[in-house]
């Protein structure tokens, strides 16, 4: 009872954080914080639960957007298809380059992800001209039908729909983390001989991880083709491949909170500090030598002890308060 | 194999990189017996028993265990023929509670049953919520061991069960490990010969990588007899 009552704390606590965004920011901003919560899921976990750090993420967000791409531009009009379509797209690619990609150790893991990167940008940009239109990118948002329930053309129920995929990505990594499954990807980061002696296959569970991780990542990209109803070689380019890594670790690598949190940071910066500092990035710079210096810990791994010494001091205060009332 | 033999070594050579660690060496258990590898320090003893958990490839050699060749099998496919591997260091996967340990022991094995695991170190159960990184060594050698017997083993090689251990832990173990191998064949590698002697059904004595010595008598197990071979 205890453990659920955490959980759904957890929860809505993550969850709260976003819908105040909503409350008190304009939606574009919290649309952007969801997605980009999403596309940095796939990099925590890889990052925070299997030890792989990635700098290729953009080519897996752009595997999803364009798979939504084509099918929005070419071939049908629900953009529902479209997301599943490039859901399957990320699965696919993540699942023919894992083998060749897990066996490596995690400094050539983030190059060849970053490889990876170059490579889908330039197929987007020149090799596959004919049907992405290069730079120009493919345009849609006037294909996309409306549908029934959520209408993903109208940004206030797209914002709906982003809010209850990132709540369940969210929970499904909550899942992983607590299962049999997320011991198996942490031990694998501590000690991989240990596992192999215990009988478990390392290529494996790193190789389901790298396609959860990419499908997440991908998944981020459809969503990202629906709302802007544009895909171009951008998404993947490696110019921003350090993005999710920055992310996940101004929120707090490994911690499930910690995509939210750095999302929220990230894309306030750049959102709205942009605004007011022009340089933004160097605030982002500095924040992160701090955090580094800080313990590495991240902004919700340095605020988390400090949120449950507040809760638990209360608790504590409260409950002495009550023993003392009893025994007057 | 024959003589009904769990697990037999014969001619095995391994070398790291140009540096060769075992010559020829051999190794005969059977079902229930306690077996013992002594030595100094850099003899080979940590060496062999990796090579049989197949962590090390020996250049030449086989390695036989219940009918099935385990030469050029990777680890974790021995792990689950029944040949488990208690390494030497004790390290634990320390971000994971006990309990998460002893799972990931029971998903590997399918035996959910920590029953035998709790009757030998009850000490465990009040430990379940605790994360491993935050137990002193002998509760760690206790989860190692713990963790290793799920899914009944029919051979368990540990290295230094009590190495920097308290000598009331050692007591303890030494009284698990006889307990165990009625179970399971054990074949264990330990310095402490006062220990060895008073538990081992035979002993192999390694130097400079060869075994120089098989006892198998209790006339010749004892602490004097072992301290001539090393």
């Amino acid at each position: 009872m205890k453990r659920a009552f955490a959980w759904w704390w957890g929860i809505l606590l993550a969850f709260f954080l976003v819908a105040m965004v909503r409350v008190f920011l304009p939606l574009p901003f919290a649309i952007e914080i969801l997605i980009f919560s999403i596309y940095t899921m796939g990099c925590n976990f890889l990052l925070g639960r299997v030890g792989f750090i990635s700098f290729g993420q953009p080519a897996y967000l752009a595997v999803g957007a364009y798979g939504t791409a084509f099918y929005l531009f070419y071939f049908g009009q629900n953009p529902y298809v479209g997301i599943l379509l490039g859901i399957l797209a990320g699965v696919v690619v993540s699942a023919i380059v894992g083998p060749f990609f897990v066996r490596l150790r995690s400094d050539y893991f983030a190059l060849v992800n970053l490889a990876l990167a170059v490579i889908v940008y330039y197929l987007m940009e020149k090799v596959l001209a004919s049907i992405t239109h290069g730079d120009n990118g493919l345009w849609f948002l006037a294909n996309i039908s409306s549908t029934p329930v959520l209408d993903l053309g109208k940004p206030s129920q797209f914002f709906i729909f982003a809010f209850l995929v990132a709540m369940a990505i969210w929970a499904f990594y909550k899942y992983l983390d607590d299962s049999i499954y997320g011991a198996c990807c942490l031990a694998t980061k501590i000690n991989e001989d240990k596992l192999r002696f215990l009988g478990y296959s390392n290529f494996s569970i790193r190789w389901l991880a790298f396609v959860i991780a990419n499908t997440t990542t991908a998944l981020a990209g459809s969503l990202y083709a629906v709302y802007f109803g544009f895909v171009s070689p951008e998404f993947s380019s490696p110019h921003r491949a350090a993005d999710p890594v920055v992310v996940t670790i101004l929120g707090g690598v490994g911690t499930l909170y910690g995509p939210i949190v750095g999302a929220i940071a990230y894309t306030g910066m750049k959102d709205l500090i942009s605004g007011i500092v022009v340089n933004w990035e160097l605030l982002i710079g500095f924040l992160l030598i701090f955090i580094m210096l800080a313990g590495e810990k991240g902004i919700w791994g340095t605020l988390e002890p400090i949120l449950r010494r507040a809760i638990f001091a209360k608790r504590l205060s409260s409950s002495a308060q009550a023993q003392g009332d009893k025994s007057r | 194999m024959n003589n009904g033999e769990i697990l037999a070594v014969q001619g095995l050579n391994v070398s790291y990189g140009e540096s060769k660690v075992l010559f020829d060496a051999h190794l005969s258990v059977k079902p229930g017996q306690l077996v013992t590898c002594v030595g100094r320090n850099g003899a080979g003893k940590s060496t062999l028993l990796k090579s049989i958990a197949g962590f090390l490839r020996p250049t030449s050699g086989s390695i036989v265990f219940n009918n099935s060749n385990l030469v050029g099998l990777r680890s974790y496919d021995i792990a689950n023929l029944g040949l488990k591997y208690v390494p030497q260091d004790k390290k634990v996967f320390s971000d994971l509670t006990v309990r998460e340990n002893l799972e990931l022991g029971s998903y590997a094995t399918k035996d959910y049953n920590w029953g035998q695991v709790t009757d030998y170190f009850p000490k465990l159960i009040q430990l379940m919520d605790r994360k491993a990184g935050y137990l002193s060594g002998g509760e760690r050698q206790m989860l190692m061991i713990g963790r290793a017997i799920l899914g009944n083993p029919k051979v368990l090689l540990i290295d230094e069960p009590t190495e920097g251990l308290a000598p009331s832990i050692v007591d303890h173990l030494k009284g698990v490990l006889k307990e165990l191998s009625r179970k399971a064949a054990l074949v264990i590698v330990e310095q402490n010969l006062p220990l060895v002697c008073a538990i081992s059904d035979k002993i192999y004595a390694i130097k400079e990588g060869r075994i120089v010595a098989e006892l198998t008598d209790r006339e010749s197990i004892r602490p004097q007899t072992c301290e001539q071979y090393l």
